[in-house]
């Protein structure tokens, strides 16, 4: 990274710990710690959801996985606005009307205190695990990429945010949020744009569009009803909804965000504009994907984009025979390419049907020989899963100074912003859920203010505990997304139970809890399905076993009358 | 008592009712948008 780029990354990062710090400089008592002390206009709100939700995984992933496998990942956000819906309806006015601190709260008033603290152990247990994961991710690419030590990037990924997370607390979370957002959106709209402007001069965007959908990089939609393909429409709609529903209802990172709108009308339309504005803010990303891919038909790109996985194969007869024949393909393609365009911009059908097939013919080529260099990397140890390099690698090689800077600060503040409602989040569980309700019951204020503040500190550690030896985790972006899937299910069916099936009770919904857990957990270990719809299992079982149960104990008690 | 007696109108339009019906329209227009970019480009 040149001198400039260091510059632009430290005046942003400072920027934000400082606003943070800044905007938290208020007396707090517990409420505005945890909460923001319902303050929050809607879009505040949005941002923050926005921000908590989209990572810097969601940055790094999200134009590798269009680079190598196309739009279609937009389909899982399907779900997302039925889910804003139904949030809106049930579960706003449910938490704002009780003015909980936390989700779980709620429960013990429907249920009991054991309802209450098993969601919130399988909500802190799977949330603490993904945020280790959240700050490994970004920190291993760009240790990867720019030689920096993994311990200490650890450290800098989850310790800035550490600064302002346990000094301000919910409010500084949220305020950072839409600064934070404004400068991710704005820098990825930037790199969108600097692609393009790096093509050769014939290529505009639309003439881009078509040589990307030419070569099956824009298929957006799949009808197919197919529950062991991950990614199709249906599985967005039914299985990401109800990944998202018990991500938005139950999980206290967003539950907290949303309960910081300073009314149920103000949570409601911040939850509201989030459904509509999260699904083309992904496609946009996947785009950038896309457009990068285009890109690499005109500039030759590496075998593997992961340099320290490429370095342990480089002196291999076998890799230096595939990147010969690698450097051939690409000349052939890429006159291929230059040929479809025009074939494009005169409208030729013949002629572009038949260069089609030429460039997907050498493509197929070509993804053999990734496929074959990734197995030689595998081999000898490395790791294989390059899709997260695929981004940051082109960044740093072909953008200018100064713009590098402002994406890799991007990937810290897009890091910042999900790992702080997470780490809040924690905190708040942890506190209100546990601490309070079980431990100190009787103390001041200020005393579960100072706990608050340490018990931030805390997760933040052990969060970069987590990252450290966290390893190959394969697609990050998947590996955060399969962990919630495991445990959201359940949480969610409990939460269904209490809003929608009242004459279930308490025991019931406990065992079914543990019940459907168990099955979700046998369902992922004997790989009997794609994760999205886990979801859906966990969910459903809980209400079936729920009822079930509730049935035999209500026979009982029957024959018990009766005798 | 209505919802909006209870909570506030929403900006824009007369209802939640009807924002929610907006939230799922836009939905659906996306759908068939990504529907057709798909095929336009392919």
């Amino acid at each position: 990274m040149s001198l400039l780029d260091w510059i632009v990354l430290a005046v942003t990062l400072t920027f934000i710990v400082g606003y943070g710090i800044y905007r938290s400089r208020r007396e707090q008592n517990l409420e505005s710690y945890l909460t923001g002390g319902h303050t929050l206009p809607w879009w505040q709100v949005c941002l923050s959801v926005m921000a908590t939700q989209a990572s810097a995984v969601t940055f790094l992933s999200g134009p590798g996985q269009a680079y190598t496998d196309g739009m279609r990942f937009v389909q899982f956000y399907f779900g997302l606005p039925l889910a804003m819906v139904v949030i809106s309806v049930t579960f706003i006015p449910i938490f704002h009307r009780l003015n909980v601190y936390t989700a779980y709260e709620y429960l013990e008033t429907r249920f009991d205190l054991r309802t209450r603290t098993l969601t919130a152990i399988l909500f802190l247990v799977p949330r603490w695990l993904s945020t280790g994961i959240s700050i490994y991710a970004p920190s291993i690419i760009l240790s990867t990429i720019f030689g920096w030590d993994i311990v200490w990037t650890n450290i800098a990924m989850g310790g800035i945010l550490l600064i302002y997370t346990v000094i301000g607390g919910s409010q500084a979370v949220s305020y950072t949020h839409v600064q934070q957002m404004f400068i991710v959106l704005g820098g990825m709209f930037l790199a969108g744009c600097l692609v393009v402007r790096l093509l050769p001069e014939h290529m505009g965007l639309v003439e881009t569009l078509e040589v990307a959908g030419k070569m099956n990089k824009l298929q957006t939609i799949n009808w197919e009803f197919d529950l062991n393909d991950r990614y199709n429409v249906w599985s967005g709609l039914i299985g990401g909804f109800f990944l998202q529903l018990s991500y938005f209802g139950t999980d206290q990172s967003q539950v907290g965000r949303y309960l910081g709108g300073e009314s149920i009308s103000q949570s409601r339309l911040g939850l509201l504009m989030n459904g509509i504005v999260k699904i083309p803010m992904q496609f946009l990303i996947l785009l950038v994907g896309a457009l990068v891919f285009v890109f690499y038909q005109f500039h030759q790109a590496p075998l593997v984009f992961n340099e320290t996985a490429l370095s342990k194969i480089e002196n291999m007869a076998d890799y230096q025979d595939l990147q010969r024949k690698n450097t051939q393909i690409f000349t052939e393609k890429k006159q291929a390419v230059t040929q479809l365009q025009q074939a494009l911009e005169q409208k030729n059908e013949v002629r572009i049907n038949t260069l089609q097939r030429r460039v997907l013919d050498l493509n197929q080529q070509s993804t053999g020989l990734r496929e074959k260099t990734q197995q030689l990397v595998k081999e000898k140890g490395g790791d294989a899963n390059d899709t997260n390099y695929i981004f940051l690698t082109f960044v740093v090689k072909y953008l200018p100074e100064g713009v590098v800077g402002l994406l890799i600060a991007i990937i810290f503040i897009a890091s910042m912003g999900s790992i702080a409602s997470a780490i809040n989040s924690l905190t708040s569980s942890f506190v209100v859920d546990i601490y309070r309700r079980m431990w100190v019951t009787q103390a001041s204020e200020s005393h579960y203010v100072n706990v608050s503040k340490i018990s931030t500190a805390v997760w933040g550690m052990l969060s970069i505990a987590v990252a450290m030896y966290a390893s190959r985790v394969g697609s990050l972006l998947e590996a955060v997304n399969i962990l919630g899937s495991l445990f959201y299910g359940t949480v969610l069916g409990v939460f269904v139970v209490a809003f929608y099936f009242k004459q279930i009770g308490a025991k019931a919904t406990f065992w079914a809890a543990l019940v459907a857990e168990t099955g979700v957990v046998i369902c992922w270990l004997l790989n009997l399905t794609a994760f999205l719809w886990l979801n859906v299992i966990g969910c459903v079982a809980v209400v079936t076993v729920g009822l079930l149960l509730e049935t035999i104990r209500g026979r009982n008690r029957v024959v018990e009358e009766d005798l | 008592m209505k919802e909006e007696e209870k909570e506030g109108l929403p900006p824009f339009v007369r209802s939640w009712r009807q924002l929610y019906g907006l939230v799922i329209a836009n939905l659906i227009l996306m759908i068939l948008l990504f529907w057709w970019f798909t095929e336009a480009f392919s």
